[in-house]
């Protein structure tokens, strides 16, 4: 009994680091945003089937996202040529290095059979840009938009990628490698290594967040347009560029922790939504806006799906989703509390 | 003058008629599978061995008629598998319509067949497809059922003397028809099932639901799952050090999961179609020659290292079909016209006894539209990373 309690505890935790990375991502877009993006989990299946292509040996679908992406932004551009030929030729040119450059690496990558930590980095690469490039397309032309138009917006950005993920790479499950095989007896329990390193990643890009935002020129711009957007526009802040800027980061967080999931579950099209709502219900607790609060919210939907899916596995979801009714409850008795 | 035209019509009819006489007749066969959408990857083999069925054809002389074979795509959307059913049987004027690959598909096109008297062969896994048979008076099915192969699994717990079992399904149409059968044979052969427990194909974590599993102490464990959530709950049972038997789903019988499963689901007992290990079966089985003929034939076309389980079923939905027509041709049916024969046929196909297909040995009758039995279900066991015959002790 007592090691049913300590796998339940292990893999609780495992899932609630994951779910972290998640919350971690939404709360950084709706702070500096105010997009509650429901495609964050997107991001996750991105990672994890570019990480798979890489460690295959096949050329990553996500490079044909990438450049055609980059295409399209070109093309939207094509307005500021007449205006100011000199910028938008340099802009362009720019978005043609960057094809480049990512097409180059990828094959470099490939040539030379990187480590998985490095296909790590280079998949990283690739999906990260996915996420300002979307920023790009369905935020940034509208920045006025009410709260409820991007929630819209990016239920249809989610059903979109998981549709192109399925154009991409099909529905069969790619297995991918872990940072290392095998695993760990604690006592009666067996601890795969992957989980460790999902510990050790999860914090590692935790406390990179805060070093970067506390101590970081382009951070402080960052938490300045999440305090107040109008003010720091004043302060002659780009706010476009830090909305562009949240949304590369949430994208790398989320595709991480895609990569970190992928060795225990597979990779495939679909594996990304669930996640997605998961670290959305962790976030809630903190109401998308406070980090360690988010934090502990995960925790407790990840300990409590795997309670649950011992104790009533037919109702571990409906259980985990249940939670956002009490979670919104306390919220909003606490944000009356705070308006008095 | 309406008299007159009526005559005239009449006429042109019966020249039509004789001018067709001298050639051979045209059985017209319709298929509807889904080509693209989710089920895909089941479809297209279907569609080639069709493919490959009519070009095996165009150099026999030997049937009493031609063949023409018409073959639409329903992208996996039960809406659009009516449509095009409902165009092969009304402007196509097909026979026999061979639809369609999923169970939600070939459900809803029950009403259409059934209204228009036109014999149908489904290629979907449910038993609600047949069932009751006597509401299903025009359908029938090749793929084996969960009924089938759970029966088959279960025959060999009981031969190794274990009582008690333990369910774990997807929590989706598919889990569910697994835990219908499961419950009904399990009671049929007197094995108590300990535990029921459910996941989801998009679940991250799988030990909560095989600590529970573990904990009940059973003596076997039976997972109806599809890869990859099959193969890693079979792995998540390693981990808790659950140590006896588990059992498969045929939804497993594929690649993946040994590739995602590896050295973690050497043992794992599945219940399968003979499609998957007819190499290990004796000389002496008829099915062996008919399934070698076929596989030769169909990975030389298509150029695949192995054939799996789907084109069997498509391949099989044809011939029997056209051995059912030949019968009806013999016996002095006339397939211009179109009621009678569309009837005749549904009869003929009834009457199919003892035939040897790729997925089974097939008997149909008045009270049975599978037509398979224990003969066409076999228990694979993974070995060495291959799927091998399990010889049942």
């Amino acid at each position: 009994m007592s090691d049913t309690i300590l796998f339940l505890l292990v893999d609780g935790l495992t899932n609630g680091l994951v779910y972290a990375l998640l919350a971690l991502s939404l709360v950084l877009v709706f702070t500096v945003t105010r997009v509650v993006n429901i495609a964050q989990g997107e991001y996750v299946m991105l990672g994890a089937l570019t990480l798979a292509d890489l460690l295959q040996g096949r050329m990553p679908g996500t490079l044909y996202l990438l450049i055609g992406g980059l295409a399209l932004c070109a093309i939207l551009d094509v307005g500021r040529w007449r205006r100011d030929w000199r910028q938008a030729s340099l802009y362009t040119g720019g978005l043609i290095v960057a094809g480049i450059v990512a097409l180059a690496l990828t094959r470099g990558a490939l040539a030379l059979h990187l480590p998985v930590i490095g296909m790590m980095v280079v998949a990283l690469i690739l999906v990260a840009p996915l996420g300002a490039l979307i920023y790009r397309f369905t935020v940034h032309p509208i920045p006025n938009a009410t709260t409820i138009v991007f929630v819209i917006i990016s239920v249809g950005v989610s059903m979109s990628v998981q549709g192109l993920g399925l154009l991409i790479w099909g529905a069969n499950p790619y297995p991918v490698d872990p940072i290392a095989a095998g695993g760990l007896m604690m006592g009666p329990v067996f601890i795969p290594y992957q989980s460790f390193a999902i510990l050790v990643t999860a914090l590692l890009a935790m406390g990179g967040l805060y070093l970067f935002s506390e101590f970081t020129l382009v951070g402080k711009a960052l938490q300045a347009s999440a305090m107040n957007r109008l003010g720091a526009q004043f302060c002659g802040i780009p706010v476009n560029a830090t909305g562009a800027l949240a949304f590369l980061l949430a994208a790398a967080f989320s595709a991480i922790s895609g990569m970190l999931l992928a060795p225990l579950i597979t990779a495939n099209y679909e594996m990304g939504f669930m996640v997605g709502l998961k670290g959305f219900v962790g976030g809630a607790m903190g109401g998308l806006i406070d980090y360690p609060l988010s934090l502990v919210g995960v925790m407790i939907v990840g300990g409590l799906e795997s309670t649950s899916a011992y104790v009533a596995s037919a109702y571990r979801d409906v259980l985990v989703f249940s939670l956002l009714i009490p979670i919104l409850l306390w919220r909003n008795t606490r944000s009356r509390v705070e308006a008095r | 003058m309406k008299i007159l035209s009526v005559a005239a019509a009449l006429a042109a009819l019966a020249i039509s008629v004789s001018a067709h006489a001298a050639d051979k007749p045209e059985l017209r066969i319709g298929s509807v599978v889904a080509m693209t959408g989710p089920a895909s990857a089941l479809g297209l083999p279907e569609k080639n061995a069709l493919e490959l069925l009519q070009e095996q054809l165009a150099n026999d002389t030997s049937l009493p008629f031609t063949v023409k074979f018409i073959t639409y795509d329903d992208g996996s959307d039960p809406t659009k598998a009516v449509n095009n059913v409902r165009k092969l049987i009304t402007e196509d004027r097909a026979h026999v319509v061979i639809c369609c690959t999923t169970t939600p598909t070939s459900m809803a096109i029950l009403e259409t067949v059934t209204q228009a008297k036109v014999p149908n062969v489904s290629l979907a896994l449910g038993q609600s497809v047949i069932e009751p048979v006597k509401e299903r008076h025009w359908i029938f099915k090749t793929p084996s059922t969960d009924q089938l192969q759970v029966t088959g699994l279960v025959d060999d717990m009981v031969k190794r003397g274990i009582k008690k079992v333990a369910f774990l399904g997807l929590e989706d149409s598919f889990g569910e028809g697994g835990w219908i059968a499961m419950q009904s044979v399990a009671k049929a052969k007197g094995v108590e099932i300990v535990a029921s427990e459910r996941f989801s194909r998009t679940d991250t974590n799988f030990t909560p639901q095989a600590l529970k599993v573990r904990q009940s102490n059973p003596g076997a464990v039976y997972i109806h799952a599809i890869p990859p959530s099959s193969a890693l709950v079979h792995q998540a049972l390693k981990r808790v050090g659950y140590s006896g038997p588990i059992y498969h789903s045929g939804g497993s019988a594929n690649n993946a999961f040994i590739s995602i499963g590896k050295q973690d689901v050497e043992g794992a007992l599945l219940g399968t179609t003979p499609v998957l290990v007819y190499k290990d079966l004796p000389d002496s089985n008829p099915l062996k020659p008919v399934i070698t003929k076929f596989a030769a034939l169909y990975e030389k076309r298509f150029n695949v290292p192995k054939v799996d389980i789907f084109p069997g079923q498509s391949w099989d939905a044809g011939n029997i079909t056209l051995k059912a027509a030949e019968e009806a041709v013999k016996a002095g049916v006339k397939l211009d016209d179109l009621d009678a024969s569309r009837a005749a046929l549904r009869d003929k196909i009834e009457g199919v006894k003892n035939f040897v297909g790729v997925g089974g040995i097939f008997n149909y009758s008045p009270t049975d539209h599978l037509g398979l039995d224990h003969r066409s279900t076999f228990i694979s066991v993974v070995k060495n990373g291959e799927f091998r015959l399990y010889e049942s002790k």
